[in-house]
């Protein structure tokens, strides 16, 4: 059993729909070790984006515990959460979420601009080669093709090394040629980077590349 | 390069035409805002100028009050270029059928071409002789070689005697256009002085010029040195203090009604960045994610404010200053010289005033910024990713 890198005790998350509390989460519990995959299939509508945006330190919640690489999220202040996000955490969302204004390789920076770190272009270089994007370094966002744009955002999420890679539907968006090659190098970087994973999606093949699978119904976390 | 600016840059080189046409509005509102502040400001110092120097004119720069005797010694002071002693009085200027009241001042007329820098029509002033101003000239009639009869009341022996009199021959006529001196100020000789004011017995102090390139006060603080405590030392300014005081209170009140330019600028600026800002919200929002601070997205915004309005403010003071520099140069504004001695209009820009335009322009500008910058960087991530989709 490797270390426990993230923690979540009895997650409840609730909103208001007029006066009428709509619960999203509930009593949701998950543990993630070093080197693992942790998929969470789910309908739409059955709180994955949620969930893992609260994971993901980018939403809050109403009760229950969030601990990540031994930090009580609830207890950081706005710069110390932000420093998790930026070192511990990756995102690859649905949407790549590229910046339009800046090129594929300065897009893949800007988490390392953020940090302060200036001396990641060698391991920028390395991951646009190791997925085969070395010749559209310099192109926009919108002069790549979706499964180009993908593994951008896939190379962005980890530059930093993150402890925590988040997919949040990363597949949703592509095709199935392109999304069975996302699927093989998030496995690939799971297996060569030691990264773990957490990984939303509906589609119950993809599921199956996760060390632990869970469904979530209507908020609830079923294993 | 800090990553805030590159990503300011960005932004503010991809912002949407309609957006882009916002910002051009709040560079032009802040380089009209910088020009106009440049522009009036220096015609203000160029009429303070004009004004000082006609004060100074008639004035001097220092003036001892006092019956001093030793002359030689204060000409002798390193500042001092010229010293002219006086004798002041209420005086009256006698008609058929009406009496004038005016203020005699006797100098040294030997040296009075030399000391006094106004405008003087007619010959160099000799005993039984006078200059009087252009205004009272006109009010009493009178022209050059004309004869005006003045006595002293307050020189009037009590008793059955009658208040001595003297006729005097106008040979000049000057003109000043500062206050009322050209309605109340006589020029005699000091010897005429004495005979008319009979009981003055001596002078009532010194009239000082300094060296161009003298420090008024330390001019000041040296005759005062060598005069002690029995006399009074008085700058152009201090005869002057409420003219001077005014046109202080003048000064900042321009500066407060013209800063209204950079409020309405400051309001278009905030509008320009917050269309700037929810049409990058996204963008915004991503950086967030990627673990950006709140204060990273302000400096972002503020960099944004400065790229757009920064421009034109520095444009605007560029303009007002090769403005000042070309009138200065080639005269292009005319005034009426007959009013104002001077042909153009006459126009000064000092380091203070610059610094402090920049200093407004750019406050208001990080003002603005920061503002919207802050509105903008407590959105929730969440949200704001939302609503990009």
């Amino acid at each position: 059993m490797g270390k426990i890198i993230l923690e979540a005790q009895g997650l409840n998350k609730s909103y208001l729909n007029g006066n009428k509390k709509l619960n999203v989460l509930k009593d949701f519990s998950i543990q993630l070790e070093e080197r693992q995959i942790i998929t969470i299939m789910g309908d739409s509508g059955s709180g994955k984006s949620t969930a893992l945006n609260i994971l993901g330190t980018l939403d809050t919640y109403d009760s229950g515990n969030l601990f990540i690489a031994g930090k009580v999220v609830k207890a950081l202040d706005k710069t110390e959460l932000s420093n998790l996000r930026n070192q511990d955490i990756g995102f690859v969302f649905q949407f790549h979420y590229l910046l339009p204004e800046f090129t594929a390789f300065e897009n893949v920076l800007i988490p390392t601009w953020i940090k302060g770190d200036n001396n990641t272009n060698e391991y920028a270089n390395e991951l646009f080669s190791s997925l085969g994007l070395s010749k559209r370094k310099e192109h926009f966002p919108s002069q790549l093709s979706g499964g180009e744009r993908s593994r951008v955002a896939l190379i962005r999420a980890i530059i930093n090394k993150p402890k925590i890679l988040f997919a949040d539907e990363p597949t949703g968006n592509l095709d199935y040629k392109n999304a069975i090659k996302l699927v093989d190098l998030l496995m690939k970087i799971n297996e060569n980077f030691n990264q773990s994973i957490i990984l939303t999606t509906h589609n119950p093949e993809i599921s199956e590349i996760g060390h632990k699978k869970f469904n979530l119904v209507n908020g609830t976390l079923n294993k | 390069m800090i990553w805030e600016r590159k990503v300011a840059k960005r932004f503010y080189s991809h912002t949407k035409n309609k957006n882009w046409y916002s910002g051009v509005l709040s560079m032009l509102g802040m380089s009209v805002g910088c020009f106009a502040m440049i522009i009036s400001l220096s015609v203000m110092n160029g009429f303070e100028k004009l004004v000082h120097n006609k004060l100074k004119g008639f004035d001097g720069d220092l003036r001892i009050l006092g019956s001093i005797k030793n002359i030689e010694e204060i000409k002798s002071i390193e500042h001092v270029t010229k010293v002219m002693p006086f004798m002041e009085r209420k005086g009256l200027i006698e008609e058929i059928d009406n009496q004038k009241i005016v203020t005699f001042k006797a100098i040294d007329e030997n040296i009075f071409s030399q000391f006094y820098d106004f405008n003087i029509r007619g010959s160099v002033l000799k005993s039984g002789e006078v200059i009087i101003g252009q205004d009272l000239a006109y009010r009493l009639g009178k022209d050059l070689g004309d004869i005006i009869l003045l006595f002293s009341p307050l020189d009037q022996s009590f008793g059955f005697g009658i208040p001595y009199k003297k006729e005097f021959k106008i040979v000049g006529i000057f003109q000043t256009k500062v206050l009322d001196y050209d309605d109340r100020f006589v020029f005699l000789t000091l010897s005429d002085g004495n005979d008319l004011f009979r009981r003055k017995k001596s002078i009532d102090g010194l009239d000082i010029r300094i060296n161009e390139h003298s420090n008024i006060k330390e001019a000041k603080a040296e005759v005062f040195k060598k005069t002690g405590d029995l006399f009074e030392v008085l700058s152009w300014k201090d005869l002057n203090k409420s003219l001077v005081s005014a046109m202080k209170i003048e000064r900042v009140g321009t500066l407060c009604v013209l800063s209204l330019i950079f409020l309405v600028s400051t309001f278009n600026l905030a509008t320009s960045l917050t269309l700037i800002s929810y049409e990058k919200i996204k963008e915004i929002a991503i950086l967030r994610s990627m673990g950006a601070t709140k204060k990273s997205i302000i400096k972002i915004i503020v960099r944004c404010g400065f790229e757009r309005a920064g421009r034109g403010a520095i444009f605007g003071l560029a303009m007002g200053i090769v403005f000042v520099l070309i009138q200065n140069t080639f005269s292009i504004i005319k005034i009426p010289s007959n009013i104002y001695f001077i042909d153009s209009l006459p126009m000064i820009i000092s380091f203070s005033d610059f610094f402090v335009i920049t200093f407004l322009s750019f406050s208001f500008i990080f003002l603005s910024s920061y503002l919207t910058g802050k509105r903008i960087s407590k959105i929730k991530v969440i949200k704001a990713l939302q609503w990009a989709k």
